[in-house]
């Protein structure tokens, strides 16, 4: 096992040194002039060239990613031309504010989930399952930008429990902070609950179903017993390794949701700096969000090699 | 047939059908403005209401569902006319070129889809068909895994080890004996792949990157109608209700067609998709 | 120091009464912006939202009134020689520096050479650019020797970018700002707020009456007026037009609107095809209804224009009427012009400013009818000055109120103007003249007729199609008072106060 997560762990440090190979390529084809970026629209144009000559801008681009990457390793992120202040605060702050956002809403996602599935499969082929699935359906099918908007009329405009937007601190109080948290977060909980629910409902009826199940009700155990302790334990399995994906994915379900919402995390930082041209934020944002997307994948990947030990030992299963 | 597949086929097919007919059922003009007709709110002549130029939203929507439809679609042809070339060489040669091939695909994956598609758009003047493009690059990965996998499970059988002892070339194998066989996974998985290109073509169009005004790409719609939600409700929930129409028909058709297939390839195809 | 320490503690107090009480501490204003700052430094802002925030903590030379006149702020007075190429200005004494200092000529000075310097790179600099030199004649009077006559140089120094900054501070304005203003520098989070408190030396005594000023960046326009609605913000600046409506009819709320002279226009360049020739350029204009654009882009709240001079405006050329479109005409023109079949063309919008979409799209249907077909393209505002300005055949653009008709002509129209340069690069030897006429002349009749002939001029030739002048409205909150719009469409929060 320890080769093996030694292994997909040098393969994630792979991935993300071609990741940022990508990302710097193709944000260097941004039309855009950091030059410009930090003089202002009235530079001169020689003044322009010099600053792009003491930059380093028409040096050839290996060079200025072997320049920004060793930046980048030794905790150098630079500074962004159009903030005129150094990226790493900004963007650690970003993160923190992300990581709040997305870790409420996983909880959510992974309690209501399962408990979602596990009603359906226990009413496998009833109302109840019949219901859950259709409002299943609707969270996969509503895009997150249109559910955010009718969170804002009704929550914000129409009932005005919840502020419509934006982020306060805690310092400004626990509860303000939290409010602000909450309707992005119920925008991000009804958009992922799908999956999870879908495969807990399926992996627990699939168990139910299984022998060894039988054999426990046989046993004369009474049903709870039999539901909780012996059928979900197994019936999680796929589940967990399913919600560790969705970790990554809700950190891409952000994009829109923050920049709706006004959260000023990871995902609007993404969005502003692309909006603005701020290549050095926008590469460094990216990375991030890219080293989380693929630690969240490596996880799921170490759990789903966990729990079905074949696959450890090589990539061709037959 | 099972009933979801069935409801899935009704919507799917009477959505496509609206669309492909809109120029000629279309009411009126979608995108010429009249100053008298601003903010109506649905009537017997404009059953669903006028926006804010005074335009007719069901004769928009209809031809938006072109564009949606059109946009999923030709997105899912990009990721399958590279994506399973990537996937069968994957999974029959394995060996380096697969490392290679999968190596690659885990790098594309590493960057969440819709940071991808902004990236990628971003860099050329916007346009709708450069939207299909780039949503179609970023999901190349799932269909070259899921075609890799389908691919390494058909190697194995009888007729794929026949076809190797008659001697006969890599890509008659590849493309005759496994590719046919490997189609009803795909097509399954390709259409589910319509509707998240649907989806993340029209949250690009949402934040400015893909269809551009006055294209009424129902994304372009609703993020248009978000200044008049008080005024006008109806312009964000006619594009909105439309695509959550066209995302679960289409759902629905992908998973009753799954639960038909093989029950072994389901099995086993499963897990990586 | 002692200002600073004395600053913070209030900050401090503040944030205690917010942890123990209600969300709103007392006294502090919030307000809502919809794009993030990107600059600090007053000489390098370029934005409506950046400029809110300049005018709270800075003062210029001279100020402008809600009614557009000029009158002293950081000078006393002024007197200008008999050729208008002299101006000594005299600062008012006393006046302290949020750091302390006390500003002399010496600030001044350097804050204008700071700007007249290339490498600083502010737009404010072609506003300057006559002037020859700047020296102090004591330490509170300072002397300006201009090239040429220029009979509105006061009123340039009430413009955003030429506030004065202290000269012991100009290396830290772009990360802690420091000004003579009613409000000081708390604190900035880029997108998401910037912390301001009260002033307690502002050297208009009494003032300001607020405790604290909440800046917050809300991009969303309909979560913008949500917080407005549900209370979390007291005053949305330059609220969305689509939503005056809405916010006049809530009871807690008011739309304060004002006529500005800030434009909007489809911006075409007169130095490539096709609209380097005039006749394609009339030919647009026939097709365009100004009429409709202001309904459509701007809900009705502004006025049709000919050039960047408002129908508010006492040089406003009365005797020029708005022509109905006439297709015939600019088919005509066109085909005259080598277009017989019309033509296709791109038209870039600013995406990130919803009317000036609905501009773009209104003139894309109204073109269509003489075959102009325009392709509409969403960029982000940030790349105009890289790819569009001075590239893009066609363009939607609008420009902020300017001080002076000078400030908001002479740039533009002049073919030695900057913005000229930049944006449609056009040539016009009886409008230099007119402009040049009207710099050396103190006569306001003459002035007026020298500009209702330029505004004929430009109908005549069209340059662009300067399509109207926008109101400037504001959502406010009734707990807020004392608070009135102003065309300048900054903020004159120093009077203002709020009820608990």
């Amino acid at each position: 096992m320890t080769a093996f997560i030694v292994r997909r762990l040098a393969f994630v440090v792979l991935v993300l040194t071609a990741v940022s190979m990508l990302v710097f390529t193709i944000t260097s084809l941004l039309p855009a002039n950091v030059a410009y970026l930090i003089l202002g629209s009235f530079a001169p144009p020689e003044q322009v060239k010099a600053l792009e000559l003491k930059l380093g801008l028409t040096d050839p681009i290996w060079q200025q990613y072997i320049r920004w990457a060793t930046g980048f390793l030794s905790g150098d992120l630079g500074e962004s031309p159009l903030l005129k202040r150094p990226i790493a605060p900004m963007l650690w702050e970003a993160v923190s504010r992300s990581l709040m956002l997305t870790g409420f809403s996983f909880v959510l996602i992974a309690l209501i989930g399962i408990g979602l599935g596990l009603l359906a499969a226990l009413r496998h082929g009833r109302t109840l399952d019949h219901g859950i699935s259709v409002a299943t359906y609707l969270g996969i099918a509503v895009p997150e930008f249109f559910w955010s908007i009718i969170v804002i009329i009704v929550f914000a405009s129409w009932l005005g429990w919840l502020p419509a937007s934006g982020y306060e601190p805690m310092s400004e109080g626990v509860w303000v902070w939290f409010k602000h948290l909450i309707a992005p977060t119920m925008t991000l909980v009804f958009g992922h609950l799908a999956h999870v629910s879908r495969l807990t409902r399926s992996s627990m009826i699939e168990v139910m179903q299984s022998p060894y199940v039988n054999a426990a009700r046989a046993k004369g155990l009474p049903e709870r017993v039999v539901v909780m302790r012996h059928a979900l334990r197994n019936a999680l399995l796929p589940t967990i390794t399913v919600l560790a994906l969705d970790f990554g994915r809700l950190m891409g379900g952000i994009v829109v949701v923050e920049t709706v919402f006004a959260y000023p995390g990871l995902g609007r930082l993404v969005v502003f700096s692309i909006q603005n041209r701020d290549l050095p934020t926008l590469q460094a944002a990216i990375l991030v969000v890219a080293a989380i997307y693929a630690f969240a994948n490596l996880i799921a990947d170490l759990l789903y090699a966990w729990l079905n030990p074949k696959i450890r030992f090589g990539v061709h299963v037959n | 047939m099972p009933l979801q597949l069935k409801a899935g086929l009704l919507i799917t097919a009477l959505i496509i059908g609206l669309s492909v007919l809109a120029p000629w059922i279309a009411p009126h003009p979608w995108d010429t403005i009249s100053m008298r007709t601003r903010f109506l709110p649905p009537n017997s002549i404009y059953w669903l209401g006028t926006d804010e130029y005074g335009r007719d939203v069901l004769s928009r929507l209809l031809m938006g569902g072109r564009l949606s439809l059109m946009m999923g679609v030709s997105a899912t042809l990009v990721s399958l006319v590279i994506g399973v070339p990537m996937g069968l060489a994957a999974g029959y040669f394995g060996g380096w070129i697969e490392e290679g091939l999968m190596r690659l695909a885990d790098v594309m994956m590493a960057i969440p889809p819709i940071m991808l598609g902004l990236l990628v758009l971003a860099v050329t003047p916007p346009a709708l068909w450069k939207t299909a493009v780039a949503v179609g690059f970023v999901y190349i990965p799932p269909i070259a895994r899921l075609t890799r996998s389908v691919t390494l499970t058909l190697a194995g059988e009888d007729f794929v080890q026949a076809a190797r002892a008659r001697a006969e070339s890599p890509t008659y194998i590849l493309f005759r004996e496994i590719l046919p066989n490997a189609w009803p996974p795909l097509i399954v998985e390709a259409s589910l792949r319509v509707t998240y290109a649907i989806l993340l073509g029209s949250a690009l169009s949402f934040l400015g990157l893909g269809a551009q005004p006055p294209s009424s790409d129902w994304g372009l719609m609703i993020a248009e109608a978000r200044s008049f939600l008080d005024r006008a409700p109806w312009l964000a929930l006619a594009p909105g209700f439309a695509m959550c129409a066209l995302v679960i028909g289409i759902n629905l058709i992908g998973d009753g067609a799954r639960e038909r297939l093989d029950p072994r390839l389901k099995a086993r195809v499963g897990k990586s998709v | 120091m002692a200002k600073f320490i004395f600053g913070a503690s209030i900050a401090a107090a503040l944030s205690i009464a917010s942890w123990s009480g209600p969300v709103t501490a007392q006294g502090t204003l919030r307000v809502a912006l919809g794009t993030t700052l990107t600059q600090l430094d007053p000489a390098l802002t370029t934005i409506g939202d950046e400029y809110v925030y300049v005018h709270l903590l800075f003062n210029g030379l001279s100020k402008i009134n809600p009614d557009m006149t000029v009158s002293p702020d950081l000078a006393e007075s002024w007197t200008a020689s008999e050729d208008l190429k002299t101006w000594t200005f005299k600062l008012r004494s006393g006046v302290k520096f949020h750091h302390g200092k006390t500003l002399d000529a010496d600030d001044v000075i350097a804050t204008i050479q700071r700007i007249l310097d290339p490498k600083t790179g502010s737009r404010a600099r072609t506003n300057l650019s006559m002037v020859e030199s700047v020296d102090a004649v004591d330490p509170l009077t300072v002397r300006f020797k201009l090239s040429v006559s220029y009979a509105g140089f006061a009123d340039i120094f009430a413009d955003r970018q030429t506030r004065i900054v202290p000269k012991d501070r100009i290396d830290e304005l772009s990360k802690t700002p420091v000004g003579t203003g009613p409000f000081v520098f708390k604190s900035w989070s880029p997108g998401d707020r910037l912390e301001l408190t009260k002033n307690p030396d502002y050297f208009n005594k009494g003032l300001p009456k607020l405790d604290a000023v909440t800046l917050r960046i809300i991009p969303e326009s309909a979560a913008r007026l949500a917080a407005l609605e549900s209370g979390a913000i007291d005053i949305l600046w330059s609220m969305p037009y689509e939503s005056v409506d809405k916010v006049k009819a809530n009871p807690n709320l008011r739309a304060d609107s004002v006529a500005t002279p800030t434009w909007d226009g489809v911006i075409l360049n007169n130095a490539i095809p096709p609209f380097n020739d005039v006749r394609v350029r009339k030919a647009l204009a026939l097709t365009v209804d100004k009429a409709a654009i202001v309904e459509l882009a701007l809900f009705g709240q502004g006025d049709p224009t000919f050039s960047p001079i408002p129908p508010s405006h006492p040089y406003f050329n009365k005797k020029l009427k708005f022509n109905p479109p006439n297709i015939e005409q600019a088919k005509k023109l066109l085909a005259e012009a080598g277009y017989p079949n019309g033509f296709d063309v791109a038209m870039q919008v600013p995406q990130e400013r919803e009317q000036r979409v609905r501009v773009g799209v209104a003139v894309r249907d109204m073109a269509k009818a003489a075959g102009i077909r325009i392709e509409v393209q969403r960029v982000p505002f940030a790349s105009y000055t890289a790819n569009v300005a001075g590239k893009a055949p066609m363009y939607v653009d609008g420009y902020f109120a300017r001080p002076t008709v000078d400030t908001a002509v002479y740039p533009f129209y002049h073919s030695g103007g900057s913005w000229n340069n930049q944006l449609w690069l056009y040539k016009e030897k009886r409008v230099d003249e007119l402009l040049d006429a009207a710099r050396k002349t103190n006569d306001d009749k003459l002035r007026a007729e020298l500009f209702g002939t330029f505004q004929e001029l430009v109908e005549e030739t069209v340059p662009s199609i300067i399509a109207y002048s926008a109101a400037h409205v504001n959502g406010v909150s009734k707990k807020v008072e004392g608070f009135r719009s102003t065309p300048m469409q900054w903020l004159e929060l120093a009077p203002v106060s709020i009820k608990p």
